[in-house]
């Protein structure tokens, strides 16, 4: 016989409010539904009361985790209607935020997915070592979640002390390569709990236009910095880690992989960070009529942005943001078809989902 | 020719690709969108989203769809007329969740897809987010 299993939309397996509803026979999922919309804040109409300086710190809170990533997007948008281009130190900038970014995001998913696998030691040392980097964050630019640091044609602040920040990329890779490596990777209680559980294949992956870790765990070795390079990760030497499996055991060796490449990013952006203005231009950039679209790699995989001016205003006409948990939700259905219930809780964390990003 | 440039011929578009700020875009008189889709996913593009947005001083919605062939980003342009126009979720899975939301902000129907809520609670109604009645 045939039951409904809801959970949701408030739950102590979901890290924040949605619903998903289960139809299970006996223990098998045989199929789910998810239901979205209880953080819904109607960022997107606020975007069109606001003038290009305002938008920029509206849509840094369409996520808490990714804020830099967004307001990177929008200014790259809004750079690309301007007609204006970044100084180079001010790319560097760019790179080495949205690597701190990824950091700490992929840390903090670490923790979660290692209490959720039963490595609840996990959670609290990944968290000390995410300290680590918000503390560079927080350093740079004064704030631990907005950071502000984007602005049309530049960045906001400079980094003016490059050693104290590689100190803290070079702990992290250290603690990374001690902690997390070799649980993710190698451990056998990690692989039993998670080898073949919550698969996505890549032609599901494909069909459903999964992005970021989720879908180069499934064998799609699509990342934004790589096939349209932005700021300044053209120079930048580094992998896409690929795993075929496209388990909840592949994302996780995806991201723990991913912070490496990561910190690898960081140290080349630090050592060869040029010389000269950060700032860009100091009078009002005038922004005119057009359309301009923008893509970067967030944490959690491609974040698409569309900004229409009409060049009259200082508002914009339409702002729309395609953010990456908003791509890959759809796929956790596919996910959970034939799982067993009490997996249920790690393939849908298995995705990093985050809800402010999806609901906007 | 390379799959991008042969695009407009395949679909018999009457347009060119032009570039504007940075990417690819195609503007034709017309645009079938389900044959775009399919043909798109036939040559193994992948659907990013679509962007509505209604244009200034008129009841017209404006569709953009984003895909990515190969890296390279490239837009379809065209109008729901009427605030209507085909579905492509049957043939584009990812598209279906991006349909349910662009009918709950500007009220455009998508042929082929009963609407299910999304962001919005079932009876809550539809095109008040985004859709500006006084234009």
């Amino acid at each position: 016989m045939s039951y409904r299993v809801p959970i949701g939309p408030y739950h102590p397996a979901l890290e924040e409010p949605y619903k998903f509803e289960m139809i299970c026979d006996g223990e098998t999922v045989r199929d789910a539904k998810l239901h979205i919309g209880f953080n819904f804040r109607g960022i997107e109409h606020l975007a069109e009361q606001r003038n290009y300086v305002q938008v920029i710190a509206l849509m840094e809170r369409v996520c808490g985790i990714c804020s830099n990533t967004h307001t990177l997007s929008i200014c790259q948008a809004l750079e690309r209607l301007a007609g204006v281009t970044p100084p180079p130190r001010a790319l560097y900038i760019r790179v080495i935020m949205a690597e701190l970014e990824r950091l700490h995001s992929h840390v903090l998913w670490a923790g979660i997915a290692g209490k959720l696998i039963g490595f609840k030691t996990m959670f609290m040392s990944c968290f000390a070592m995410r300290e680590k980097i918000m503390d560079a964050l927080e350093a740079i630019s004064g704030n631990r979640v907005n950071y502000s640091m984007n602005r049309v044609g530049g960045v906001n602040r400079d980094i003016g002390d490059p050693q104290s920040v590689l100190a803290a990329v070079n702990a992290l890779e250290r603690d990374v390569n001690h902690t997390v490596i070799p649980v993710f990777a190698a451990n056998r209680s990690a692989m039993a709990r998670c080898a073949g559980v919550g698969v996505l294949t890549s032609e599901q992956a494909k069909a459903w236009g999964v992005v970021g870790p989720t879908a180069r765990a499934s064998g799609l070795p699509q990342d934004i910095r790589r096939a349209a390079p932005y700021a300044a990760y053209a120079e930048m030497t580094f992998s896409v880690p690929v795993e075929t499996a496209g388990d909840v055991r592949a994302r996780l060796v995806v991201r723990a992989l991913e912070i490496l490449e990561s910190c690898r990013i960081i140290r080349q952006a630090l050592m060869n960070l040029p010389a000269g203005d950060w700032r860009g231009p100091e009078e009002e950039v005038e922004i005119p009529k057009g359309t301009a679209l923008s893509r970067v790699e967030g944490p959690r995989g491609e974040v698409l942005y569309s900004v229409t001016a009409d060049g009259e205003n200082d508002t914009p006409q339409r702002v729309h943001v395609r953010t990456p948990t908003y791509a890959n939700m759809p796929s956790v259905r596919l996910m959970l078809l034939g799982a067993q219930l009490a997996d249920a809780p790690l393939i849908q964390a298995s995705i990093d989902p985050c809800y402010s990003c999806t609901d906007r | 020719m390379s799959i991008t440039g042969n695009i407009p011929s395949e679909l018999g578009l009457d347009c060119r690709w032009e570039t504007k700020n940075g990417s690819m875009w195609l503007t034709p008189e017309a645009l079938d969108v389900r044959r775009m889709a399919a043909f798109m996913r036939w040559h193994g593009a992948r659907f990013i989203t679509i962007t509505a947005m209604q244009l200034p001083g008129t009841q017209t919605i404006r569709m953009d769809y984003h895909w990515d062939l190969d890296g390279e980003l490239l837009t379809f342009t065209t109008q729901a007329a009427d605030n209507r126009i085909a579905a492509i979720s049957d043939l584009c899975e990812a598209a279906g969740w991006v349909e349910r939301e662009i009918h709950e902000y500007f009220a455009v129907d998508f042929d082929g897809q009963e609407y299910e809520p999304l962001l919005l609670r079932a009876g809550d109604p539809v095109g008040i987010n985004l859709h500006k009645e006084d234009e």
